[in-house]
């Protein structure tokens, strides 16, 4: 456990790093930091027993097992459905002129964020993924989407997407919604 | 030129007289002059209806509408992640919002304006730090008044928690007290407010006659953030507000003294239903003290769904703790439920908003469906008694 709190923290402040201020980064660090003490409680394995129930059984009745009816794996990062986007809530930067990780032309990353953890269909493995928001606009408009994996109300501040997480950006206007891998959520 | 529209003109009147004219021609009607609404008197059946704007939030918007007519009464402006609450005594509405002086770019104001309920114009404001909640679970406990009206609370996150207390007769935010990381202001008689804790307890401040906080407490822990986490958006009861988690699980929370109380935990769901059926939706809840009836927005789904819009009403008896009623959105025609609004009086009405923007008024008694709005404004995710 220790080992992968350890990770995770060189992750988060990595990231931190990269996308922060130094202005913001106590609070960023803080946030991020509240995010990593609830991981060990964070949905991280979600996919296999939710599928398996939803999937035809067999001619004899028992239940199919995933190898056997593989999802379709979505890799547009305009939609939803795209496996990034597992706790998101807001519109899609990427049909707003960003990407699924970066800010349309104009706008600003808020330097701090919601955690997330998603399984990534292509390896199966569960990432850390950081919704950021991009600032400074009117809201986008194109691509809402609102996916609550692992979401919680807003007393759980690090784990919610209802705030509006661009309140720390000079210009507090929500325009459209990031999601950024932060690394490997190790087991 | 002016010959050829002549001869046009004449032509047309030739064929007008050729018709025939009636043989008494009606009176002409009366010239009319433009002139400006009164709000009639207010009635319990009244609501004010919060729409967000999901497209163009700087553009939100309280709507008055009167259930029984059917009919949308007027409008205040609200600006960006807005708040609303109504004074005690009814004559004044508070909105609280954030403003640019260019659209959604420029100098930013984050502001309180004072609404007079019978003109529905703003007859002063309050400019509040640039700390002001912005918060899309929308509550009554983000901006709230005091139960004597002297006080409103206005919530601050940056994201460190804490509550504006402005007194209102001076226009003057008087005080700030650090909430501790715990959110909202659900006020208790007099000058309480409660916060909800990330740790499951609930944070009690009193605040004296200056408006400075005198007095907090914390109670005990009351429900488990991880294994089953209440929703933000709980229900005033007479007592205090009832809050629902996600598998839902009803804690209702007494408020009537400094001591917070915690009633026996009873659920929605049957041990059949529960995971499977679940509250959900924006304001996923709606009380009559009267009747004693507790209405809640449900759908099926698993773990995540708790913002899926309902495509059931489950109506219950909030004191015998028995489901009463089983009511069917129409979700194929006006969308799943995302908001519910059960009116004050003892003959109630509820208001039922979907994520369509249609609005449902229901005969709360019966779901009979009184009135039908096919699309009013663009999300109607909250709505508040008068």
């Amino acid at each position: 456990m220790q080992a992968r709190l350890d990770r995770v923290m060189e992750l988060a402040a990595r990231h931190v790093a990269r996308r922060s201020s130094r202005r913001s980064f106590l609070g960023t660090f803080a946030m991020v930091l509240t995010g990593v003490a609830a991981l060990p409680l964070l949905p991280v394995r979600r996919g296999s027993v939710a599928e398996a129930a939803e999937l035809p059984p067999k001619a004899d009745g028992s239940a199919a097992t995933p190898s056997q009816a593989k999802p379709k794996i979505v890799t547009d990062p305009n939609s939803c459905e795209y496996w990034k986007y597992c706790a998101i809530d807001g519109f899609l930067c990427s049909c707003c002129g960003g990407t699924s990780s970066t800010c349309p032309p104009g706008t600003e990353p808020s330097p701090i964020t919601w955690i997330g953890t998603c399984q990534n269909p292509a390896d199966g493995r569960d990432y850390l993924v950081s919704y950021n928001d991009c600032c400074g606009k009117t809201t986008c408009g194109a691509c809402t989407c609102v996916r609550n994996e692992g979401e919680k109300p807003m007393y759980r501040m690090s784990l919610n997407n209802d705030v509006n997480w661009c309140m720390a950006n000079d210009n507090p206007n929500y325009h459209c919604s990031v999601s950024v891998i932060l690394g490997v959520a190790e087991k | 030129m002016r010959l050829a529209r002549l001869a046009v003109v004449m032509a047309a009147w030739t064929a007008l007289a050729a018709q025939g004219a009636p043989a008494k021609a009606p009176p002409p009607l009366a010239p009319e002059h433009i002139g400006v609404e009164k709000l009639p008197a207010k009635t319990p059946h009244w609501a004010y209806l919060l729409d967000v704007s999901w497209n163009n939030y700087i553009d939100e918007r309280v709507y008055v509408y009167d259930g029984d007519a059917g009919r949308l009464l007027g409008m205040m402006d609200l600006g960006y992640y807005g708040n609303f609450a109504e004074s005690p005594d009814g004559k004044t509405s508070a909105l609280a919002a954030t403003y640019w002086s260019r659209g959604g770019h420029g100098t930013r104001t984050e502001v309180v304006e004072w609404y007079d309920n019978q003109t529905l114009k703003p007859r002063g404001e309050l400019v509040l730090g640039a700390r002001r909640a912005q918060v899309g679970a929308i509550t009554p406990f983000n901006l709230a008044y005091s139960a004597d009206g002297r006080f409103l609370y206005s919530t601050n996150l940056t994201p460190a928690t804490s509550v504006s207390v402005i007194d209102v007769a001076r226009n003057a935010a008087v005080s700030e007290i650090d909430t501790d990381g715990c959110v909202q202001a659900i006020p208790s008689a007099v000058h309480r407010f409660t916060a909800i804790c990330e740790n499951g307890r609930l944070l009690t401040v009193t605040v004296d006659d200056s408006g400075h906080e005198a007095q907090r407490s914390v109670s005990d822990a009351f429900f488990d953030v991880d294994k089953d986490p209440v929703f933000v958006q709980s229900v005033p009861t007479p007592e205090g507000v009832d809050f629902v988690s996600f598998l839902g699980d009803v804690h209702g929370v007494d408020l009537t003294d400094n001591q917070v109380r915690f009633a026996p935990v009873w659920s929605l769901v049957s041990a059949k239903e529960r995971g499977h059926w679940r509250p959900g939706g924006q304001q996923l809840l709606a009380y009559n003290a009267p009747l004693q009836r507790l209405y809640v927005l449900m759908h099926r789904g698993g773990p995540g769904s708790h913002k899926e819009a309902a495509s059931e009403v489950w109506v219950f008896d909030a004191k015998a703790h028995k489901r009463l009623a089983r009511w069917t959105v129409p979700t194929a025609e006006h969308g799943g439920g995302v908001a519910v609004l059960a009116t004050r009086d003892d003959k109630p009405l509820l208001y039922v908003a979907t994520d369509k923007s249609a609005l449902l008024v229901l005969d709360a008694q019966s779901g009979r469906v009184l009135h039908t709005e096919e699309k009013l404004g663009q999300s109607l995710w909250y709505m508040q008694n008068p």
